[in-house]
């Protein structure tokens, strides 16, 4: 029995409505997550004893466990406490904690690169703490890790569908409710392979363009 | 926490499960990811091709995606291929770790200068002994930091073999937390084994990469 590619065909405009809401929730937790990461990574390389512990906690606690046991504790361990998140809360909050870990470390690796005398250069051309940081650190450290930010939003991405599992409608648990539904299995997760494939090249593509227009001076 | 030790003996037991899964699939991906780190630099285009196509499209496809299209799609496919949890899990895993490593391995080898392999050429070394005794052992010490951090990936990817009821960590922790109804308790337990397993890995590789430098 071959697979029913053109059965399954009328289900796709259903499908790229849930694609769009895994790209919805993957910008937003890379976003957000990204903000809170350049504070962790500051904080990490910096020499407050409080904070630098405190940072080291949160991104070892968050990079070294599963993404399915983070959305698990927000999910179903909140709701012992009686905080109820949503599914797409849950899904969302996940995303943008685990982000932060992964993404501070990124920033944290571009920070350094910068070189110390660049820093010294600044200062001493009269620019303060944070114009030094937001035109002398910043921007050329987020240049040399926008590979390295690309790859984590493609994983975020990829691991969005993770959240599917704790039934929040995005594009794998879309595939999965059609599924059970029509029975047309090998050909609903065929598209549904082939359309995260396409957006994460895409992503992979865009990157690449950004590297050559959005950093030239 | 009360009850906690009548629900650690199941989570321990998931632990063992996600150790032998992370163990088996991870030396198996390792293996294929070196075929398939040497297949795209080889001088044969259909094994470049081959081998780009292969990691390229499985790094562009979510590892949950791969397990459900392994467990549900496949058999349909190949009505013989009806696998159980187990293999499902395994082969899914592999499949899955063969194209990450295979991309750290092919950048490893890339990064290797020609010199090395075409003074080895001109000393009559073979394509085998090229790659045997000049190539392989340099490109080992690039391998081995991005390949704890994956095998870190590995780790936290294996949580979803619970999702088509392979029987490991996370699964046992769905198990129990539905017995005791205490999922925050439960889970917190799970995440430290988690972190048991993977911490370790972290500061070997982070050890590795210091002595280098």
């Amino acid at each position: 029995m071959g697979p029913d590619f053109s059965a399954a065909l009328p289900y796709l405009p259903h499908l790229l409505h849930a694609l769009a809401a895994s790209v919805y929730i993957t910008v937003l937790g890379f976003a957000i997550g990204a903000l809170f990461g350049v504070p962790l990574a500051l904080a990490k390389s910096g020499d407050v004893a409080v904070l630098n512990w405190a940072s080291r906690v949160y991104i070892e606690a968050f990079r070294n466990t599963p993404l399915l046991v983070q959305l698990y504790l927000l999910y179903f361990g909140l709701g012992q406490v009686g905080l109820n998140l949503s599914p797409f809360w849950s899904a969302f909050a996940g995303l943008t904690l685990n982000n932060a870990a992964y993404t501070a470390e990124i920033f944290r690796a571009g920070f350094e690169s910068v070189p110390i005398g660049l820093r010294e250069a600044s200062g001493a051309l009269g620019l303060g703490p944070s114009q030094t940081f937001r035109y002398v650190v910043f921007k050329p450290a987020v240049r040399n890790v926008l590979p390295a930010l690309t790859n984590q939003f493609i994983i975020l991405f990829l691991f969005s569908s993770v959240a599917s599992i704790i039934s929040f409608n995005e594009l794998t648990n879309a595939l999965q409710e059609l599924v059970s539904q029509t029975s047309l299995t090998l050909a609903l997760f065929t598209f549904g392979a082939a359309l995260y494939y396409t957006v994460s090249a895409l992503i992979a593509m865009a990157s690449r363009l950004a590297e050559k227009t959005l950093f030239r001076w | 926490m009360d009850g906690f030790a009548q629900y650690l003996p199941p989570l321990a037991q998931g632990l063992g499960m996600t150790a032998l899964l992370v163990a088996i699939s991870g030396v198996i991906g390792c293996i294929a990811g070196l075929i398939l780190g040497l297949a795209a630099t080889s001088p044969l285009p259909p094994a470049r091709w081959a081998s780009n196509i292969y990691t390229n499209i499985i790094r562009g496809i979510p590892p949950l995606v791969i397990l459900f299209f392994m467990y549900f799609a496949l058999p349909i496919l190949f009505p013989l291929l009806t696998l159980s949890q187990t293999l499902t899990a395994v082969i899914g895993l592999s499949v899955y770790a063969a194209a990450y490593m295979g991309e750290i391995v092919r950048g490893s080898i890339r990064a290797i200068p020609v010199g090395q392999g075409e003074a080895s050429e001109a000393l009559g070394m073979r394509y085998y002994h090229k790659f045997r005794y000049v190539i392989i052992p340099q490109a080992m010490k690039i391998i081995l930091p991005p390949g704890v951090g994956f095998l870190i990936s590995l780790v936290k990817a294996s949580a979803l073999a619970s999702v088509i009821g392979y029987d490991e960590l996370t699964e046992e922790g769905h198990i129990v937390s539905t017995l005791n109804n205490q999922p925050l308790n439960v889970f917190l337990v799970v995440a430290v084994f988690y972190f048991v397993i993977s911490y370790p890995l972290a500061l070997l590789g982070r050890w590795y990469e210091r002595r280098l430098a």
